[in-house]
């Protein structure tokens, strides 16, 4: 795996982090690039990067934001300074997919969370395609044993992406191997597996 | 290797060697056929089996209830059928053959060493033993494969009977096994027997180390014939072998499909043996009381004249004393009955039911010829003899006339070998005698009763077999068809007639829906001991390109000048 590279975009600070997942701390500014089942890394030196999926991104309220929501006509100015200058972070809920260590990647749960105020980028799509070409879709195993997370959205927008990262690179093929995979997966699971088959369908990817 | 993974058809995911195995299918289901013949490969060992049987199955039945081709895109339905739908095979496993390590591995070598210096048996297929582990592949047999099995086409004494269905593969018989023990083609009326028995019958002709005696009861094997359903020209087995086959018809001046036959058979009363009446008893609807009244016959006239004194007699013929009184005469049938104390009605009822017999004009006193011993002589001679019943087509002409040929030939071979381990004289020469609707001469009642039971039964170590042919094995003892090595049946409709055919085979459960699946016409099921392992096969045509691939020469049309140089020796 490469280092990261100086341009990469750095989209907040871990807040707190658990073995199978992590949350991380932004500005509204920074809110721009990652989305829902976006791939990000948190970078505990160069050689030990975990790697997530953003499966929620949170906007908490503070006592300024509930004061003002009952005002009538705000300001702009009012409400770009609450944004940029806000005291509660927005949040993103990222699920531990895989880390890499030693120049090579593993889809397994990483022998060590990041620790609180490091610093989380968004993968480059080269990374997304280094990441999600590594091995047989092995990091799929820790998204369907979240029960808890819209696994079928989930599921549905990180391939959307990924895939638009492996067509990028000449790669049309990628998609088609990770629904195949998904199916093997899920196909003693029916009702799971229709809901995933079904959100695919819905425009996200074109079979 | 390439090659094998090119017709990878599956691999095998359950079953045991007393039931099937079951292989998930990797290819479209079209492109496999019940009876299929397929390898498996499993370390050393190459197994081979016959698909017996094709199930569609899901991982979850909801999969396959729902048509999710209607709510997905097709690409995504069709990844999602790759992954839950499926199809398996049901594959027989019949054999098993050793084919050592890896070609391109050192141990490759020191096996092939330790053969050739006998240290290690020379591999040779195995009834199967064993089974090929979870996993293993399975492909389609190709043209070695069938040739491992059933001998190469080019081998003396293989006989190319028919091609595998799917990939047309020739499948042989050997000729030299066939004839060791008897043999039947069944098949419902129309599916091609008589077609099916012409060949065997050219390819055993043609490989000359077997005579044929063939009951002829329908006049088709001989001269050329016209196909009933085509229309088309048939062509006779004297035509293509005109040296080597005898046509004889039954009766003095008898005609076979407008042509004199080589000889004429008649049949010399003294031949006639009480056991060949016998046999006429639900034909003639013989008494009880009949072979109580034979033996008389034999005790008053002895065996060679009981037939004709018996006839000589005159049935109810009286004469009237001085006293006014009526008596019979003394050439009559009650007179002898009184002398020889017979009861009178039931030898006047033999005499009177015999009157069938009698009136045969083929049955007389001093036949011009001894043809019964020229067709002996013929066929130790190595000729083949077909034996047309001309216009005699009756049960009573073909169960009287077989039955005593074929009883004068059985004493003939018994002799022979009996000289042959005696005396070290010459060994006999193989004979096949061929059985036209066999089940009148072998059913249930009769067969006890025929020479035709003993030959099924007895007569292989006389150098003797059968070849019989019928519609209705079910008719068929069952003493007799548990005899019978190598059957080649077309289809059968009727279960008792499939049982018949399938009895004492190992998994016959199995086999019996090919049975009835085979195409109604040029489709066969080889099985019993005479072939490696079952196989279906689509059968060889009975037409030109059959003779002249037989005979190494074209037929049918004009000959070159080149052809007819050669054959003249220039």
């Amino acid at each position: 795996m490469k280092p990261a590279s100086n341009d990469a975009i750095q989209i907040g600070r871990l807040l707190r982090a658990g073995t199978s997942g992590f949350v991380v701390g932004c500005r509204v500014s920074q809110l721009e690039s990652p989305a829902f089942g976006g791939l990000v890394r948190a970078a505990l030196g160069d050689d030990y990067q975990i790697y997530g999926l953003i499966h929620d991104i949170h906007i908490d309220d503070d006592g300024l934001v509930r004061q003002l929501v009952t005002a009538e006509g705000i300001d702009e100015n009012v409400i770009a300074d609450n944004r940029l200058n806000r005291n509660v972070p927005l949040e993103m809920s990222v699920l531990s997919v895989g880390y890499s260590q030693g120049g090579r990647i593993y889809h397994l749960l990483p022998p060590r969370p990041p620790l609180s105020l490091d610093v989380i980028y968004l993968c480059s799509p080269e990374e997304l395609r280094q990441f999600t070409s590594a091995g047989r879709f092995g990091y799929f195993r820790h998204l369907l044993r979240a029960v808890d997370l819209p696994v079928s959205e989930l599921l549905a927008a990180h391939l959307q992406q990924a895939q638009a990262a492996h067509a990028a690179a000449g790669n049309q093929a990628w998609a088609n191997q990770a629904t195949q995979e998904l199916i093997i997966l899920l196909r003693d699971d029916y009702a799971t597996l229709m809901s995933v088959l079904g959100t695919l369908r819905d425009g996200i990817l074109d079979f | 290797m390439d090659k094998n993974l090119k017709s990878v058809i599956g691999y095998v995911v359950g079953g045991s060697l007393k039931e099937n195995l079951f292989v998930r299918l990797t290819i479209p289901a079209y492109d496999v056929q019940e009876g299929g013949f397929v390898v498996i490969e499993s370390g050393d060992w190459l197994f081979y089996g016959l698909v017996t049987d094709l199930q569609l199955g899901a991982t979850d039945p909801r999969f396959a209830d729902e048509q999710s081709e209607q709510r997905l895109p097709p690409g995504l339905a069709k990844l999602l059928h790759g992954q839950t739908l499926y199809t398996n095979l049901e594959v027989l496993p019949a054999l098993m053959l050793e084919r050592g390590p890896d070609l391109e591995s050192p141990e490759y070598l020191r096996w092939q060493e330790a053969i050739e210096l006998g240290l290690k048996q020379r591999p040779a297929p195995l009834p199967v033993k064993t089974i090929p582990p979870h996993h293993a592949r399975v492909y389609l047999a190709d043209a070695g494969h069938i040739a491992e099995i059933f001998g190469k086409p080019e081998t003396k004494g293989n006989f190319v009977i028919g091609y595998t269905r799917e990939q047309g593969h020739p499948v042989c018989l050997n000729l030299e096994r066939f004839v060791q023990r008897s043999a039947g083609v069944f098949g419902a009326t129309g599916t091609g027997k008589s077609f099916l028995t012409r060949l065997l019958l050219a390819g055993l002709i043609q490989h000359d180390r077997t005579s044929v005696l063939i009951f002829d009861m329908h006049n088709e094997y001989g001269f050329d014939d016209i196909a009933s359903d085509t229309q088309e020209k048939v062509v006779g087995l004297q035509t293509r072998f005109r040296s080597k086959v005898r046509v004889v018809g039954l009766g003095q001046g008898a005609m076979i499909r407008d042509q004199r036959p080589d000889f004429d058979l008649e049949i010399a009363m003294r031949d006639i043996q009480p056991e060949d009446i016998e046999l006429l008893t639900r034909e003639l609807n013989l008494k009880e009381t009949t072979p109580t009244t034979l033996e008389a016959l034999t005790n008053s006239f002895k065996r060679e004249n009981w037939f004709a004194a018996f006839k000589a007699m005159r049935n109810g013929a009286m004469l009237e004393g001085d006293d006014g009184k009526k008596f019979p005469a003394p050439d009559s049938v009650a007179a002898w009955a009184n002398t020889v104390g017979v009861n009178v009605m039931a030898a006047e009822g033999l005499h009177s039911k015999l009157g069938r017999v009698f009136n045969c004009p083929y049955i007389v006193e001093n036949p011009a010829a001894d043809t019964v011993s020229e067709i002996i002589k013929a066929l130790e001679a190595g000729q083949h003899i077909v034996l047309s019943f001309g216009n005699f087509e009756s049960d009573l002409d073909y169960l009287l006339v077989c039955n005593l040929l074929t009883r004068r030939i059985r004493q003939a071979w018994e002799q022979r070998t009996n000289q042959f381990r005696a005396k070290g004289e010459k060994e006999p020469r193989q004979l096949v005698v061929v059985v036209e609707e066999a089940h009148k001469l072998l059913n249930r009642e009769m067969a006890a009763q025929t020479t035709f039971s003993t030959i099924a039964r007895e007569m292989r170590k006389y150098y003797v077999t059968l070849l019989v042919i019928d519609q209705r094995p079910s008719q068929i003892y069952d003493e007799v068809m548990s005899q019978l090595g190598t059957r080649v049946s077309g289809w059968l409709g009727d279960e008792d007639d499939i049982r018949a055919v399938l009895s004492g085979l190992a998994g016959r459960e199995a086999l019996r829906g090919m049975l009835a699946r085979l195409q109604p016409k040029e489709e066969v099921l080889l099985l019993g001991w005479g072939v490696p392992m079952p196989l279906p096969v689509r059968s060889r045509r009975y037409d030109d390109k059959f003779w002249e691939e037989l005979l190494g020469k074209a037929v049918g049309g004009k000959r070159s000048e080149q052809d007819i140089l050669r054959e003249i020796g220039f």
